[in-house]
């Protein structure tokens, strides 16, 4: 195999630090969980550089590109800890139109996101917090011309503000995806920990939608599982992007700050804390592409390598967290310093589309049942 | 980024298979076990042989020094095969990985012949002397003193935990020439045979048992080693210490990579279909293994891939500490989940694996301490934090 990225991927992981470091300075994180700021113009300069294109395929006025160069854009958008509906419009509103739906309403849902940056996400968890599908209780029931929807959907990433909702449901038994426009649905926006990644918990409850709206494009409901692994993975990426920006924070603390007459990166003991948070950084990094890899070359490993770039993301941000903020000290602990926004970025990719203990079962029963 | 190879490649692969399938040892006549790292038996030396005569022993070189010039790419894939079937291609592992290949690297035409060629056809066997009582993590304060007189170098002092010395026809010393230079200025590499008079080497037993020797002291009393037999420059030895893997250096982490997941396959056997497999916090801890052992595959071929596009990757740095380590955190999870089990001897995994460098059978507690030959020899995990910490993140030296 060959697991580098080609020239032409890690042209766009320049480009997209670029364009991040000018258009998302961490400032405007700061600002927005200060209640002053909005993302709604870096979305503008985003859509008009073509990002919401980028990824989706070209019948629908795509770019064409495919899973790798996504989780490139995803790690940066953590690297930068920015706001706004890329995330849960790119890796996973579209997965799931992509994977669901015919062309027809692929076209239909898809192409405004490609032209003109509509926003869309993903409805999956109802409150266990473990994106378990075998635990999904809402349905859509027909009636006549259209679908009636009934139960709630939690943790919704930008629930009350995407213009189009694809909601996991059941119909007959069996899982489906039925887009939902945002503003047909009751949210309530959830406090995160993380301002830039707002989620919320939208009620379902009688909404009725047109038929057409629910997604057919295949009866399996392993398009479902799919949508919602590549959204597991999207979280992983935006974890490790945030990882790397704690330890780079760190790795600049610890050749500058002087105590006892040297820099404190001098002393082993810090020194080896940063060289853990290194190698678990490489360890996700290689899991979170792998994903991505997976993903583009239709290989059947999808499960285990969602689990594991979602896990390692997860440790990941374990370790970078707890001694990101210890190795920093007092300055570290205050809110001026940028240091928690990275911080509350990488503890929500831990929260969001299953633990890392539930993700490692997985790989475990998965390592188990393989030949 | 794509998961395949190309074709150029998997045909290189096919060419190996046909040629394994072809000259792989009858597994009846492989009863005969090495006796330490030097200690290798005649039919492993026959076979290596025959690796080095069709170009097979080491792909990268070219065909006098048994290889085909390979790329890096196909030294992965005939790696991947020789893991796949357990073959181990040499029984003297530090014969073959540094002492001929620092011979290769770094001396002349004549060591080449007389030394590197015979330790690469198994017709001798070599052994490393590094380390010393004063000198383990510290391996620059080495004291073993070399004089130069005429034409022989007079050499006095002391190794220790020099492997398979007491079977090793050869040994590769690293000596003080010059005890007035700064530490790293004043080492030299020299061969000395072991044959030579004043050299004495005593075996210990490590911790695997009183039967299980492979550790040395050697100790050198006014032996007499010939000028000719100074491999590089004289006072340049830190830079073959250094540079003695630079060859392999691309592929050394491939035997982490393959004994973890030998490790972990073994591991699964074990607990398939028994209650531990339905148990969350086995499962659990199980799931991070087999994490380490997918993520230091991957970051290898991701340095792979970095250096044959001509990059010098990170990477090749944490493989050793985190596959050393990884190691050992599974066997320790499969020595609790097991508990009393663990206690006893195992199969024996020569009847399973008739080609590989294996000693005998060996319970699950005993692959738990032998773990830590992994997180201590070649440079403790300790050392290599401050290595990682001070070259790849480029922090201040303590």
């Amino acid at each position: 195999m060959d697991f580098e990225l080609t020239d032409d991927q890690l042209e766009l992981q320049r480009i997209a630090r670029d364009v991040l470091d000018r258009e998302a300075p961490a400032s405007l994180a700061r600002d927005i969980a200060e209640g002053s700021g909005s993302a709604d113009e870096l979305w503008a300069t985003l859509t008009s550089l073509d990002w919401p294109a980028l990824c989706l395929p070209e019948p629908v006025g795509g770019l064409g590109h495919g899973w790798v160069e996504l989780a490139v854009l995803l790690e940066e958008m953590g690297r930068h800890v920015a706001p706004g509906p890329f995330a849960a419009t790119a890796a996973q509103f579209v997965p799931a139109v992509r994977h669901a739906g015919t062309l027809d309403q692929q076209e239909r849902f898809l192409a405004p996101v490609a032209a003109a940056g509509a926003t869309g996400t993903l409805a999956v968890d109802e409150g266990a917090g473990t994106w378990d599908l075998d635990q999904i209780r809402a349905s859509a029931t027909r009636d006549g011309d259209s679908f009636v929807l009934s139960g709630i959907k939690c943790f919704v990433v930008d629930g009350a503000s995407a213009e189009e909702i694809a909601v996991v449901v059941r119909v007959d038994g069996g899982l489906r995806v039925v887009v939902v426009p945002g503003e047909a649905v009751a949210a309530r926006e959830l406090n995160p920990i993380d301002a830039t990644t707002r989620h919320a918990t939208i009620d379902l409850e009688g909404v009725r939608v047109g038929h057409d709206r629910l997604l057919v494009g295949s009866d399996s409901d392993d398009v479902v599982v799919r949508a919602v692994q590549e959204a597991t993975v999207g979280v992983a990426a935006s974890t490790l992007g945030a990882c790397q920006r704690i330890l780079d924070l760190n790795l600049d603390h610890a050749r500058e700050r002087q105590q006892f007459g040297v820099p404190i990166g001098s002393f082993q003991a810090v020194k080896h804390k940063l060289v853990d948070m290194y190698c678990l950084v490489e360890r996700t990094r290689a899991l979170v592409y792998f994903a991505a890899l997976v993903f583009d070359s239709d290989d059947g490993r999808r499960a285990i390598a969602t689990s594991m770039a979602k896990a390692g993301a997860g440790e990941c941000q374990q370790r970078c967290v707890q001694d990101g903020l210890q190795l920093f000290g007092g300055i570290g602990y205050t809110w001026e310093h940028e240091l928690q926004l990275f911080l509350r970025r990488a503890k929500v990719g831990e929260l969001h589309f299953g633990s890392s203990s539930s993700h490692r079962r997985i790989i475990a029963r998965c390592a188990m049942s393989a030949p | 980024m794509r998961l395949g190879y190309d074709e150029k490649t998997e045909a290189f692969r096919d060419q190996f298979v046909a040629w394994l399938e072809a000259n792989l040892p009858d597994p009846l006549l492989t009863a005969e076990r090495p006796t330490s790292s030097a200690g290798v038996p005649e039919w492993a030396r026959q076979f290596q042989r025959q690796m080095f005569d069709d170009g097979w022993l080491s792909p990268a070189y070219p065909s006098e020094l048994g290889g085909r010039n390979a790329d890096l790419f196909e030294q992965m894939v005939y790696l991947e095969e020789l893991g796949r079937r357990h073959v181990t291609r040499s029984f003297n592992p530090q014969g073959l990985g540094i002492v001929s290949a620092s011979i290769v690297s770094f001396g002349n035409e004549e060591q080449i012949e007389r030394w590197a060629v015979p330790i690469m056809r198994a017709e001798k066997t070599a052994a490393l002397g590094m380390s010393e009582p004063g000198a383990g993590s510290d391996l620059a304060a080495l004291a073993t003193r070399a004089v130069l007189d005429g034409d022989h170098f007079v050499v006095n002092g002391q190794k220790v935990w020099t492997s398979g010395a007491h079977d090793a026809d050869v040994l590769l010393v690293f000596v003080r020439t010059d005890p007035e230079a700064p530490k790293h200025k004043g080492i030299s590499a020299l061969i000395v045979e072991t044959d030579t008079p004043g050299l004495d080497r005593r075996p210990f037993p490590d911790l695997g048992g009183p039967d299980h020797v492979d550790f040395n002291e050697v100790f050198f009393d006014d032996v007499l080693v010939p000028s000719t037999n100074l491999v590089g420059d004289l006072n340049d030895g830190w830079r073959i210490c250094n540079g003695a893997l630079a060859h392999e250096r691309a592929m050394l982490w491939v035997m982490w990579s393959q004994s973890l997941d030998n490790m972990l396959d073994d591991a699964l056997a074990e607990l398939n279909g028994t209650s531990h497999a339905d148990d969350d916090v086995v499962l659990d801890r199980l799931g991070r293994s087999i994490m380490d052992s997918h993520a230091i595959r991957l970051l290898g071929h991701r340095q792979l891939a970095k250096q044959q596009r001509g990059l010098v990757p990170a990477e090749l740095s944490i493989l050793k500490l985190m596959g050393s380590e990884a190691q050992q955190d599974l066997a320790a999870l499969i020595l609790e989940t097991l508990g009393a089990a663990a206690l006893d001897q195992a199969v024996d995994s020569t009847l399973r694996f008739p080609y590989e460098n294996d000693r005998g059978a060996v319970s699950w507690s005993d692959r738990y301490l032998f773990t830590f030959a992994g997180t201590i020899s070649g440079g403790t995990s300790e050392i290599q934090r401050n290595i990682v910490a001070e070259r790849v993140l480029g922090l201040p030296r303590g």
